[in-house]
């Protein structure tokens, strides 16, 4: 038997794969966005099954605190102070030199999602907030290319995969994002890894199925799993007809893609740091913000201003009542972005 | 009419139980559902108007009515990865 056969032997004894299913994952492109812990267990799934291509986009830094969860990554990364997408393709080579792995550091905007978005035969979510995972979503149903969603937070995790045409698509699950603020992030209320591997299973069962031309048998439902309790459900979503009352599969609004609903930023210079925006001015309570914080580093709160720094790190978030905040610590947009995400959300 | 409604993950933390009585009139929806639980628990009421609503295996809608002796579950939406 040649190496490349048996290499995947194993997968192409199995029904759902067979030696054409090997030959469809092998010409098959995927971009997978964000490199965390959703990301590195996708990406390390797609190289091993020889996907033959895939995109890999994340904006972070290997950091000590990622290593419990994120299936790739080791100290030596944490103390090169990789970028998240290179240490992952550096990984990844080695795993399998066959797959082309295109790792970019950047961060994914309306400005060049669709570009992300070329040549790409699925899209599937490792993402950290919603923002992101909303702007997907746009690019997703203008481009017509299918992405597959997840979240998890604590021992909670979802997933749904969003054909253009035929499934539901986010809006339709969530109308709007929770407002940067009110929900808990990974860095305010915690995750454990059992609850990634189960959603990023899923995830990539159905970018099998969708890969290997089986897509009429991936199921239409948003997927609910506790690893802690043990529970497991499967959710239908609406009809064809219910969906065109949805403002993104409906309607066609692009409201993230047109960047209407993405927060701004801006270097404020000389001050070593960057002033984030949210695309609405928000009504946020500080006492809430302030008990939430609590537990990840040293909080001050006044009448008009909560100020956190966050343990173990070199970042002072400034918050203000309408969500705007300003990020000290670094000059680079997309790193206050990325701390934004990480305890204010996004 | 009492409806009973299953929480989970951080939607049972803040209301500090997995299951919340809620008396509602016949008829009502899931969007009066909302309204009623953030009144019973203030602690979720921020994040009441963004959970996720299930009424037995379906994704309800604001606009969906509540059956009577349905199963109704409410998860928040995770942002996490």
């Amino acid at each position: 038997m040649d190496p490349h056969a048996s290499r995947y032997a194993k997968q192409i004894l199995f029904h759902g794969i067979g030696a054409e299913g090997q030959v469809r994952l092998g010409q098959a492109s995927v971009l997978v966005a964000g490199c965390g812990a959703l990301g590195t267990a996708l990406v390390e799934g797609l190289v091993r099954a020889g996907v033959g291509r895939v995109r890999l986009v994340d904006r972070d830094f290997v950091d000590l605190s990622n290593l419990q969860r994120q299936v790739l990554f080791d100290e030596d990364d944490v103390a090169r102070g990789l970028p998240k997408a290179v240490a992952a393709a550096n990984k990844l080579g080695r795993i399998n030199h066959e797959v082309t792995v295109e790792p970019l550091v950047t961060d994914i905007g309306p400005d060049n999602v669709l570009a992300l978005f070329q040549g790409m035969d699925l899209v599937l979510d490792g993402l950290d907030n919603f923002e992101t995972r909303f702007l997907l979503n746009d690019a997703s149903l203008e481009t017509g290319i299918p992405w597959i969603y997840a979240g998890c937070l604590g021992a909670h995790g979802q997933t749904m995969p969003v054909i253009p045409g035929q499934t539901a698509c986010l809006r339709c699950l969530i109308e709007s994002p929770p407002d940067p603020g009110t929900a808990d992030t990974c860095d305010t209320a915690g995750i454990i890894q059992p609850i990634l591997s189960a959603i990023t299973a899923l995830q990539l069962v159905n970018a099998f199925k969708l890969l290997v031309g089986r897509g009429d048998e991936i199921e239409p439902v948003l997927t609910l799993v506790d690893v802690w309790d043990n529970s497991h459900r499967k959710l239908r979503l609406g009809t064809a007809q219910e969906r065109q009352s949805c403002p993104a599969c409906g309607l066609g609004q692009r409201d993230w893609l047109k960047g209407e609903r993405v927060a701004r930023s801006s270097v404020l210079c000389g001050r070593n740091a960057v002033q984030i925006s949210p695309a609405e001015r928000l009504r946020l309570s500080l006492d809430d913000l302030a008990t939430r914080l609590a537990p990840v580093g040293t909080v001050l709160q006044n009448a008009f201003l909560l100020r956190l720094e966050p343990t173990g790190t070199d970042y002072q978030i400034t918050l203000f009542p309408d969500g705007r905040a300003i990020i000290k610590g670094t000059e680079d947009p997309v790193v206050a972005r990325s701390v934004y995400a990480r305890y204010v959300g996004a | 009419m009492l409806f009973s409604v299953q929480l989970f993950a951080r939607a049972r933390d803040l209301a500090g139980a997995p299951v919340v009585e809620l008396n509602l009139p016949v008829g009502a929806t899931v969007a009066d559902l909302r309204i009623e639980l953030g009144r019973r628990c203030p602690d979720l009421a921020p994040l009441s108007p963004r959970l996720l609503v299930a009424v037995g295996q379906a994704y309800a809608r604001d606009t969906d009515p509540l059956p009577a002796g349905g199963e109704i579950a409410c998860f928040p939406p995770v942002s996490g990865g």
